[in-house]
């Protein structure tokens, strides 16, 4: 498993999460390789759907980022999203798909620190689970 | 008309005042709808409906502009109805009900916990089921023995979309399963996406009428999935679909306060 390299999105939200991911790289904090960031808008503009095509291609772990409760700038983004992620991640282990490759987690734009540690122990999590199975399989 | 078919008649029209009626009946050898105005001869009524009426009913019902219309509904139906009258997608004080009670078989091919109508106008209530033997399987198994069998399950789909046409409650005006983002155009099997985006769509909707997997002509277990998906809402946010008053915990806030209407 040591050369087992994952491929792993982390959707962050424009005005928190990105910039806190922003602040983490300004500060030079030491970040894991093969994290794809992806900016929308808000937490909320992380359609389930999108979250389901990325772990049915193979992706080995998505990361949703946005704003704490009470601080989303569309005021209320985040709540869909806190309602969402659960529920999909109940449906992902139905199907046989561990639901820890999806993770939801807060990090304002002042916690640089926060998002380096999320990134780094989802990045730990998934080496541990290993490579998504969907990977090898061929519809 | 048959006996059954007087009784119904005289339900809707006579005693409590439908202008039409939705009903099945003996068509050719086999059952068809029949929509009837008052003073038309329904015919003769089959009660062992093959769809559901209510996903008829959502397809005719834009084009009704007044009048009351009388639906046979079973109890999976009335749940529908509920959600769509909710959702306002119908305006349930135009809506008449005619209770239908599901015998033993039908029971049985849906594993069915919730048989009996809230008024039961035809046939006998019978007693629900407990459980489904296939999802308790499942939840038993280890999660890579869990996605064995539903990648070969979903492999057999051929992309009829019959799951979703005949599905009383798949109502979205857009299907992101029609979208090549989601489920490529060509070729099948459509692959996982488009069986994961169903559950997520249906979590808060679904009535566990069966006929999903009644319609899927490769034998997918889709209501057994279904069972175990309302099972992790209900799990989860406490919710079950089918009444219509509980607002789906995916329109609220943590707080349960409504949230706006999202755009596609
Ligand atoms: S059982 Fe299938 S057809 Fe019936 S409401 Fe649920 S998803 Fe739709
Ligand atoms: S009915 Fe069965 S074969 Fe047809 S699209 Fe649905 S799951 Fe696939
Ligand atoms: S804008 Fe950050 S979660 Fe909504």
């Amino acid at each position: 498993m040591t050369d087992f390299k994952p491929s792993i999105l982390a959707f962050c939200c424009n005005w928190c999460s990105y910039a806190g991911a922003d602040l983490a790289g300004v500060s030079r904090l030491q970040m894991p390789p093969n994290v794809h960031v992806i900016r929308v808008m808000c937490s909320a503009s992380v359609k389930p759907e999108y979250v389901i095509k990325a772990v049915t291609q193979g992706i080995d772990g998505v990361l949703v980022l946005g704003c704490h409760i009470g601080d989303c700038h569309y005021l209320t983004g985040n709540h869909r999203t806190a309602k969402r992620i659960p529920l999909l991640q109940k449906i992902l282990d139905e199907a046989g798909i561990d639901s820890r490759r999806i993770k939801l987690d807060w990090v304002s734009a002042a916690e640089g620190e926060k998002y380096q540690k999320v990134v780094t122990e989802f990045v730990e999590e998934i080496r541990r689970l290993g490579p998504n199975p969907l990977r090898e399989v061929r519809f | 008309m048959n006996d059954p078919g007087k009784e119904i008649s005289r339900l809707a029209f006579d005693e409590r005042g439908a202008d039409y009626l939705l009903a099945v009946r003996e068509e050719y050898g086999n059952a068809g709808p029949a929509f009837v105005a008052k003073g038309e001869d329904v015919g003769d009524i089959r009660t062992d409906i093959p769809y559901q009426l209510v996903t008829i009913l959502r397809k005719i019902y834009p084009y009704m502009e007044d009048g009351k219309i009388a639906v046979v509904i079973r109890r999976c139906e009335e749940k529908a109805l509920n959600e769509l009258i909710k959702r306002g997608i119908i305006d349930g004080d135009r809506i008449i009900r005619i209770g239908l009670a599901c015998s033993e078989g039908q029971i049985e091919a849906c594993r069915c916990t919730d048989p009996v109508p809230s008024c039961v106008d035809i046939g006998s209530p019978g007693k629900g089921w407990n459980e489904d033997q296939l999802s308790k399987e499942l939840s038993a198994m280890s999660s890579e023995e869990r996605l064995d069998f539903w990648v070969a399950q979903f492999r057999k789909c051929n992309k009829c979309y019959a799951c979703s046409t005949n599905c009383p409650v798949c109502v979205c005006d857009h299907c992101v399963l029609e979208e090549c983002t989601f489920v490529a155009e060509k070729g099948i099997p459509p692959g996982m996406a488009f069986h994961l985006i169903r559950a997520y769509h249906l979590s808060d909707k679904c009535t566990e009428c069966g006929e999903c997997e009644r319609s899927c002509p490769a034998h997918i277990p889709l209501l057994t999935f279904r069972k175990m998906t309302n099972r992790d809402m209900k799990d989860l946010y406490g919710y079950e679909s089918g009444d219509t008053e509980t607002v789906s915990p995916l329109l609220t806030t943590l707080e349960g306060d409504l949230l706006e209407e999202e755009e596609d």
